[in-house]
């Protein structure tokens, strides 16, 4: 009687076993911190961006235009530079609703020179020389 | 008055110029067509599904789906496109949709060359059209299936009619008003013949969520060949087959990831999870001190990567210490 319940409990106790040991498994898996293609895409598509905004900045109305402003097209290149992927994706944005021949140029400097001005008041950029950072 | 007259015909004359010549990419075509471009293709094969009031998305979306090789009805597609309040389907929903049903969707370039080499190429693309002006819009969906340069034609199935023929100096100027909103829902593994790489593999990302992984693999893997050396396809085939629990394959698709981007944390932090799984551990240590020595935006997760493995190879060696202790 003995022998048949401990034998009995030899069993169980080894299901019991392998159906903890099953049930740690995947929970492996769980713990995986693996990178996804989204993430990925999303830098692969910025730096997209960044080049369409280096080819607007080349161009030869806009590099007049910058002129005007006392702006030379290095120092632009190095504000675009210092944006962040997400910037850089709603300037880019913006310059694909502009019509071909640029009509609208100004409106979109003005643009880049906004997000480049909050940029610097919270401290990320330092373009500008008149703005002081929050944090400071 | 004569003075008067000649004005008034001069103007009549000027108005008739600009509204008989043709508009831009028309013209670009018709006068100097792309040598490799067929003269004439028509897809005769393709569906047609009429449509019933307002339900042009869904009809549109079922025959190129169909056209893919997808069972769908447009009955089954309302319930995910028609938004009864605005008598019509959204653009974004009409991408969700395809991909929900398990095509890749992709939105084509605003070009009309590209579209017409994507039909002498066996693929129906989905077009919107406003009908009417700027100003009081008539949007509308039709499958562009077909075209003809000798006589400047687009053929359309469209609305209620199965062959609709429009100039395409007329579609062109529809067209346009959508800003030249194109899309083909093709199935994983078949790549648009004027697909831009960095757009499709992002595309195939965005389907990832609800296609199978089998199928994501088959996308991802049909890209890396069309475009060796793409990053996120290396890392997609990676993603998809770690998650097929084919380790092997896996860790391939890294290691060739970062043999061709040394620079990618992604590729790294991927590969030494991978490894860790085998129970590599210093390899898989090698790989995740790698990665976050690169820094950058996804740092965090390679950081995580890094105590993770190594907490586990501790875990791993003090294990094997247990049956020394009996």
């Amino acid at each position: 009687m003995t022998q048949q319940y401990s034998r009995f409990m030899r069993w169980t106790s080894r299901v019991v076993i392998l159906s903890m040991l099953a049930l740690a498994l995947p929970q492996q898996s769980a713990f995986a911190v693996m990178v996804d293609t989204e993430q990925v895409i999303s830098h692969e598509l910025a730096g997209q961006d960044r080049v369409k905004i280096m080819a607007f900045l080349d161009r030869e109305d806009v590099l007049a235009q910058l002129q005007q402003h006392g702006v030379t097209a290095g120092d632009a290149k190095a504000r675009v530079n210092a944006l962040s992927d997400d910037e850089v994706h709603k300037i880019a944005g913006k310059l694909d609703q502009l019509p071909a021949g640029g009509t609208d140029v100004i409106g979109v400097l003005l643009f880049v020179f906004i997000v480049l001005l909050i940029t610097d008041i919270l401290g990320f950029t330092k373009v500008f020389p008149f703005t002081r950072s929050v944090n400071k | 008055m004569l003075i008067r007259n000649a004005r008034f015909l001069a103007g009549v004359f000027l108005v008739c110029l600009s509204a008989c010549a043709n508009p831009p990419q028309t013209r670009l075509v018709l006068d100097s067509p792309p040598a490799t471009l067929p003269r004439h293709a028509e897809l005769t094969e393709v569906p047609y599904f009429s449509q019933e009031a307002f339900q042009c998305g869904p009809a549109t979306l079922a025959m190129s789906l169909n056209a893919s090789g997808f069972a769908v009805t447009t009955e089954a597609l309302k319930h995910e496109l028609y938004l009864p309040d605005l008598h019509g389907s959204l653009q974004v929903e009409m991408f969700a949709a395809a991909r929900r049903h398990g095509a890749i969707a992709y939105q084509l370039a605003p070009d009309l060359n590209d579209v017409l080499y994507e039909i002498a190429a066996g693929t129906p693309v989905i077009v919107l059209q406003n009908l009417a002006f700027s100003w009081k819009p008539v949007w509308h969906y039709a499958v562009a299936i077909g075209y003809d340069i000798d006589s400047g034609e687009i053929i359309l199935r469209s609305g209620s009619e199965q062959r609709k023929i429009l100039s395409m100096r007329t579609f062109e100027y529809t067209w346009a008003r959508s800003d030249y909103w194109v899309m083909v829902s093709m199935p994983p593994g078949q790549i648009p013949k004027t697909a831009d790489e960095t757009s499709y593999v992002a595309a195939i990302s965005a389907a990832e969520k609800t296609i199978d992984t089998v199928s994501a693999l088959t996308a991802y893997d049909a890209a890396a060949k069309r475009w060796p050396g793409n990053l996120t396809a290396q890392i997609g085939i990676g993603n998809a087959a770690y998650k097929l629990h084919d380790l092997g394959q896996a860790e391939r698709a890294y290691r060739q990831a970062a043999h061709d981007h040394p620079d990618s944390v992604a590729a790294f932090n991927n590969l030494a999870q991978t490894l860790s799984d085998q129970g590599r551990y210093e390899e898989a240590l090698d790989a995740a001190r790698h990665a976050v020595s690169l820094g950058g935006s996804l740092s965090t997760t390679a950081q995580e990567t890094l105590s993770e493995i190594e907490r586990k190879k501790n875990r791993n060696s003090n294990a094997l210490q247990i049956p020394v202790q009996e």
